[in-house]
């Protein structure tokens, strides 16, 4: 009986052995980065209600960001700001302005402005803004430049991992409380050491056991 | 695998026996299985009715739908205020004092708002007649808030009408002079007392009759046929060395003063040394109750009987001429006498108006009015009793002469007595006017129907236990547009004009604080929630009584009881009422006729046990004529020839809710409790319709008759079932043994390694000998290891009421399963109350056992059997000590749950998260994560609560304050049984209370070293009476 297939077919199960064995390498390697948080979540950057721009309020005009997030230090959540602290300035300062209209219409009508929430952690991962900006974590450090931005983006993952980087190694990210809600903050030289002698002195452990975030 | 012989801690040769259930004491070999078994028989098994064919499709739609749905995280929107109020801070939650309406007295609150919305409530602790503790009832309110059922529209004739409707028909009424009725539930309030008498001033001939479920007010009548009126008695059981209950239940949940009865008999049974001394506790009832379980000498008997033992005692202490006191009579007799007025004897609400004169006047002769009675003048005139003033209204309604009938949050259609033909009077009043929290039975036959608010949307006072006045408030603007409080309603009613509840409220208190100063002192009220030193003022008496008592019977009889539940009904559609086991009998979602052993037998009747399920003979129940068909259920310990039903099953809620309707590829619906219409309908029966023209509790002469039919009865008394044969999970000693041995409890207790006891321990391999984690840097170096927690939990105190359930369950969004699905053993409580008998051998074991109740959260085992085999570490140990269960990494394989030896493990087989309707979605804490299907859960000791503690703590840069944290269950139980703290603190309340001497550990022979300890029991028996169990 003549054969059917030639001989070199013989190669042919340890070829196919190994492009399963360097496509499933391949395979992880996709999986690991494209559907990781940092490819599928960064980056994100809905259009919002109203065009509020960052840039305009905190590059250009100079506001503080509690000025609006004004709960941040004494609350879990940092407050998105009521209208009224829209209306503070914006009764006078482009009162006809037609990217301002949703506002006034919120003021009028008493009713919320459906921003998109841009930074969204789990239901199950607990997380505390007045413990991070308390103890030397900067809003830059996890939201990034806010000030460059006109349409909000997210710039870090927020995944666990991303987390633990820092609460296992604080000393690399903290600054001083005083430029907490400073922009574009520039470690300054022998900060390590400086860092490494406050979460000494202020007892700055943050936690990686499970329940401290998950409950 | 290892083959070890067992360490067996139980002394040897002992008669007691410790047992569950029937089954379990007969070694049922399908309950025995269970003993070493995870869940009960069919809990793990794939959801009934569906099979292979439905699998496939199952499994490729949810592919399809899998590969759908995840391509992007769902848009979230962020709705600040327009204008934000300002003590309103997102994500912080708010506080504010408030009180229940609980039959008749206002119980103080202290509710927590979450932005903008309630979602817990607990006792007032600043409160001069309340402890910060809280009852059932109390924290299920939150959920009728939510409750998805509520009536949300006014109707007339059934058909939906606007509120200006009504108030027309208040203003017809204006002009004529027209006779008026009003059936109202029992409230102290003092708008509504004013708005009551501005309806009688307007309307001469009204007919106000204060409704009540259970019938007449016996307590109350008792005490004005004692004393001439109506005093309030209030009982302070902590200065009493012996109490005596007549078939009183005055420690039950669904107790008038439940809470303050339960604080209060605690405090006189803690035990902290061997020279404390306790109270003693005498009880006769005809069913097992909480209070029954507490008793040092519980006799059982008939109800009808118990007046006649009354009599008895009071002859003996030569007050009255009754029957001649039969040998436990003097006794009590006796002790009462020794005790200089350190005494108390109460009446219970089965018990004849005579009975509690008679108590009344015992008390006096005794001593105990000033020491432990005080009696409080409320002001309230002479009471008429329900069963004399309802059938004289129920008869002019049938003459015609009543043109308005008004009924404010009462149901008498469903539970007034058949005779009284009540919803056929009603048809001869041209305008009935029902208002209640849901379209009931009665509201169906009303003309008009007015949707009530919840006390927590709505204005109010009220009175506590003591008269201190006390406001509501409320937390949230009314949920349904329609909706009215009773204030509002009545002040239609007298001035034909719409008044909101917050002035109509505001007008009263302005009588009340005076106009100087005002706004200060009411918003002083408001912030403290209640006027300081306004209490019913202190009386004392002559009390005088010589009337023959009602004699007993010997036929069978019926008492008929609130549910401990479900109260009158009116907690009927709440999840967590129905799916909260009965303190006794643990039954689920039902309510069944209970029997002793022995009445069981003579009729034949009996409740089969078969793989984790009772099989209970439905018997037909002839009263007067009225039939009522229930499924049996045996109960040791119950009195013989006795029936025993509750109130409040058997509802028909009608609802507007349409039935969820789901693809074929959707199995949540199969287990959404909430489905397919209201909760309530067809749960149970009717037993109102049992009761005589007078509404008495107690009938006798009851026919009992099989049918033959079969009911499967869901209860969870076996549910994780552990060896009561080999374990000593349950320790007790009388009160002289606890003398000679105050740490008794660890006599016989099993040697573990590193106790003092010198044993080779090198056969059996040690977990985590080399690298406990509690020994890793990860651990040391982290701010939590500072604070270690631990429990401790008093079974002298413990009463088993159930108030920590349904706490911890509205703590932590625990959800609720349904009837069908605790029958397989997958209900999610992380707290269950363990009910053990215990009979000290003896021929007939199950006639007379005692009763003791056993909490049992997980015990967050220091060298926790849980962890060491989850094979993705979701359950791993905190740095402060607890067992930490990570949803987020839970993969579902329930090894952790095989391995628990106290199967306290709890696991979503379903979605019940996910289909609970919109407003119970606003009842969850969002400080708690909610499960999905297919991942384990159990009790956390709250670590929400402690996280947020040290976060403030963290805030303020203080250390945590001693004993700051407080879990959900410890903060309700009235008792104080559950002391919660840090064990590094050597200070801490949980640290003292480990040093009691009665402190024992269950199962700590497997080294596993629970972070929950246990206070064991001690009776304090009289020396006369022996045995303890029986007289």
């Amino acid at each position: 009986m003549p054969q059917i297939f030639p001989k070199k077919f013989n190669a042919l199960p340890h070829l196919s052995l190994g492009a399963m064995l360097g496509g499933g390498i391949v395979m992880m390697f996709l999986v690991w980065y494209y559907f990781s948080p940092e490819y599928t979540d960064v980056g994100y950057a809905p259009e919002q209600p109203v065009p509020y721009s960052h840039r305009v309020h905190v590059d250009q005009l100079g506001l503080d960001c509690r000025y609006c997030h004004n709960f941040v230090e004494i609350a879990d959540v940092s407050n998105v700001p009521a209208t009224e602290t829209c209306m503070n300035c914006h009764e006078v300062v482009l009162p006809q302005s037609t990217d301002l209209a949703p506002v006034r219409a919120s003021w009028a009508d008493n009713s919320s402005i459906p921003w998109v929430k841009v930074h969204q952690l789990p239901d199950y991962a607990q997380f505390s803004h007045a413990v991070h900006v308390n103890n030397g974590v900067g809003c830059e450090t996890c939201h990034g430049r806010i000030d460059q931005m006109d349409v909000v983006r997210l710039e870090e993952p927020l995944s666990m991992g991303w987390c633990l980087e820092c609460h296992r190694e604080p000393e690399k990210y903290l600054r001083p409380n005083e430029e907490i809600t400073t922009m574009g903050y520039v470690h300054s030289a022998g900060f390590l050491e400086d860092n490494l002698n406050r979460i000494k002195q202020e007892g700055i452990r943050p936690p990686t056991n499970c329940s401290a975030c998950h409950y | 695998m290892i083959s070890l012989p067992v360490i067996d801690g139980t002394p040897s040769g002992s008669e007691r026996k410790l047992w569950r259930s029937r089954p379990h004491l007969d070694h049922d070999p399908s309950l025995m299985e269970q003993v070493s078994e995870e869940f009960i028989p069919g809990a793990s098994n794939a959801p009934t009715g569906s099979n292979r064919r439905h699998f496939m499709q199952l499994l490729g739609a949810s592919m399809a739908m899998a590969g759908l749905a995840a391509c992007r995280r769902p848009v979230e929107t962020i709705m600040p205020f327009s204008d934000r109020p300002e003590e309103l801070i997102p994500g912080v939650p708010l506080h504010y004092a408030t009180a229940m309406n609980f039959r008749g007295t206002a119980r103080p609150l202290l509710a927590k708002s979450y932005d903008g919305r309630p979602v817990k409530v607990e006792g007032n602790p600043d409160h001069p007649n309340a402890s910060g503790s809280s009852g059932v009832f109390e924290q299920a309110s939150l959920l009728q808030l939510y409750d998805p059922d509520r009536s949300k529209t006014i109707l007339r004739t059934g058909s939906p009408v606007g509120w200006e409707d009504f108030l027309s028909l208040c203003q017809r009424f204006q002009t004529r002079n027209r006779r008026v009725a009003v059936l109202a539930a029992p409230d102290s309030s003092a708008t509504r007392a004013r708005l009551q008498a501005q309806i009688e001033s307007q309307f001469p001939d009204t007919r106000w009759i204060d409704y009540r479920s259970e019938g007449d007010d016996v307590e109350t009548l008792g005490i004005q046929k004692a004393y001439g009126q109506p005093l309030q008695p209030v009982y302070d059981f902590a200065s009493a060395d012996v109490i005596v209950s007549l078939d009183a239940d005055f420690l039950g949940p669904h107790a008038k003063n439940g809470t303050g009865n339960t604080s209060s008999f605690a405090q006189g049974r803690k035990l902290n040394g061997a020279h404390d001394q306790m109270s003693r506790l005498y009880v006769a009832e005809s069913t097992y109750t909480v209070t029954g379980t507490m008793a040092d000498h519980r006799r059982r008997m008939r109800s009808d009987a118990i007046s006649d033992l009354a009599g008895q005692i009071a002859t003996a202490l030569g007050i009255y001429s009754g029957t001649n006191p039969d040998s436990f009579a003097s006794s009590i007799a006796r002790d009462l006498q020794t005790t200089n007025g350190r005494c108390v004897i109460v009446a219970g609400e089965t018990q004849p108006a005579e009975v509690h004169a008679l108590c009344a006047l015992i008390n006096h002769a005794l001593g105990a009015v000033g020491t432990t009675v005080t009696l409080l003048d409320t002001g309230a005139p002479t009471q008429l009793p329900q069963s004399q003033a309802l059938p004289a209204l129920v008869e002019e309604m049938q003459a015609g002469q009543i043109d308005l009938l008004m009924m404010l949050g009462v149901n008498p259609v469903y539970d007034a007595p058949p005779e009284l033909n009540f919803q056929e009077a009603m048809g001869r009043v041209s305008d009935t006017v029902h208002v209640g929290m849901h379209v009931d039975e009665t509201a169906r036959t009303s003309t008009w129907h007015i949707p009530l608010t919840h006390y927590l949307e709505s204005w109010g006072d009220g009175r506590s236990w003591d008269g201190t006045l006390t406001p509501v408030q409320p937390l949230i603007a009314p949920l349904y547009e329609d909706t009215r409080s009773e204030i509002e309603i009545l002040n239609a009613l007298s001035s034909g004009q719409y008044t909101r509840g917050y002035d109509l409220v505001r007008e009263t208190w302005t009588s009340v604080l005076g106009e100087e100063d005002l706004e200060t002192a009411w918003r002083r009220v408001l912030h403290d929630g209640y006027l300081q030193d306004t209490g019913y003022p202190s009386v004392t008496a002559e009390p005088a009584f010589d009337e023959q008592l009602p004699r007993s019977d010997s036929s069978l009889e019926l008492v008929v009881r609130l549910d401990p539940t479900v109260l009158d009904g009116s907690f009927a559609n709440n999840a967590w009422c129905q799916e909260l086991p009965d303190p006794i009998t643990k039954i689920v979602w039902d309510n069944v006729a209970v029997l002793s052993p022995k009445t069981a037998e003579d009729h034949g009747l009996v409740c089969e046990y078969s793989k984790g399920r009772y099989y209970a003979d439905v018997v037909t129940l002839t009263v007067n004529g009225h039939e009522v068909e229930l499924p049996i259920w045996i109960l040791p310990g119950h009195a013989d020839d006795t029936v025993s039903v509750t109130l409040g099953y058997g509802r028909e809620i009608s609802t507007t809710r349409p039935e969820r309707d789901t693809p074929f590829w959707d199995t949540d619906d199969a287990t959404d409790i909430y489905a397919r219409g209201t909760l309530a309908t067809g749960v149970g029966t009717n037993v109102a319709k049992l009761r005589n023209l007078l509404a008495q509790p107690v009938s006798t002469g009851v026919q009992l008759a099989a049918t033959g039919r079969k009911w499967t009865i869901v209860t969870t008394q076996d549910h994780g079932i552990l060896d009561t044969e080999a374990r000593p999970l349950i320790r007790t000693a009388t009160m002289e043994e606890y003398q000679t041995d105050p740490a008794f409890a660890l006599q016989g207790e099993a040697p573990t390694p590193g106790s003092d006891v010198k044993t080779d321990f090198s056969d059996y391999p040690e977990l985590w000998k080399n690298q406990h984690p509690a020994k890793t840097p990860a651990f040391r170096d982290n701010d939590y290891w500072q604070n270690q927690w631990g429990m401790v939990i008093d079974l002298n105190t413990c009463t088993g009421c159930n108030a920590c359930i349904v706490a911890c369950q509205a703590e932590n969004n625990i959800q609720v399963v349904g009837k069908k699905e605790v029958g397989n053993g997958r209900e999610l409580h992380w707290l269950r109350v363990d009910r053990y008998f215990i009979t000290e051998g003896g021929e007939n074991l199950d006639t007379d056992p005692q009763i003791v109740m056993q909490p049992m959260p997980c015990q967050h085992c220091e060298n926790a059997p849980c962890e060491s085999v989850c094979p993705v570490a979701a359950t791993v140990h905190s740095p402060d000590g607890t067992n930490q269960m990570i949803y987020n990494r839970c993969i579902g394989t329930r090894y952790c749950a095989n391995n628990c030896p106290y199967k306290v493990r709890r696991y979503n087989f379903y979605n019940w998260s996910k289909t609970i309707p919109e407003t119970v979605q606003m009842a969850q804490n969002p400080n708690v994560s909610i499960r999905f299907r297919g991942v384990m859960e159990k009790c956390s000791f709250c670590v929400q609560r402690i996280r947020q503690t040290q976060k403030r703590a963290g805030l303020e840069t203080r250390p945590l304050h001693r004993d700051e944290v407080a879990t959900a269950c410890q903060q309700a139980c009235p008792a104080e049984a559950i002391t919660f703290g840090d064990l590094n603190d050597q200070e801490s309340g949980v640290s003292q209370a480990m040093r009691n001497p009665r402190s024992y550990k269950l199962l700590a022979e497997l080294n596993i070293k629970p972070r929950v300890s246990y206070l064991a029991r001690v009776r304090n028996p009289n020396q006369d009476l022996e045995p303890a169990g029986s007289p």
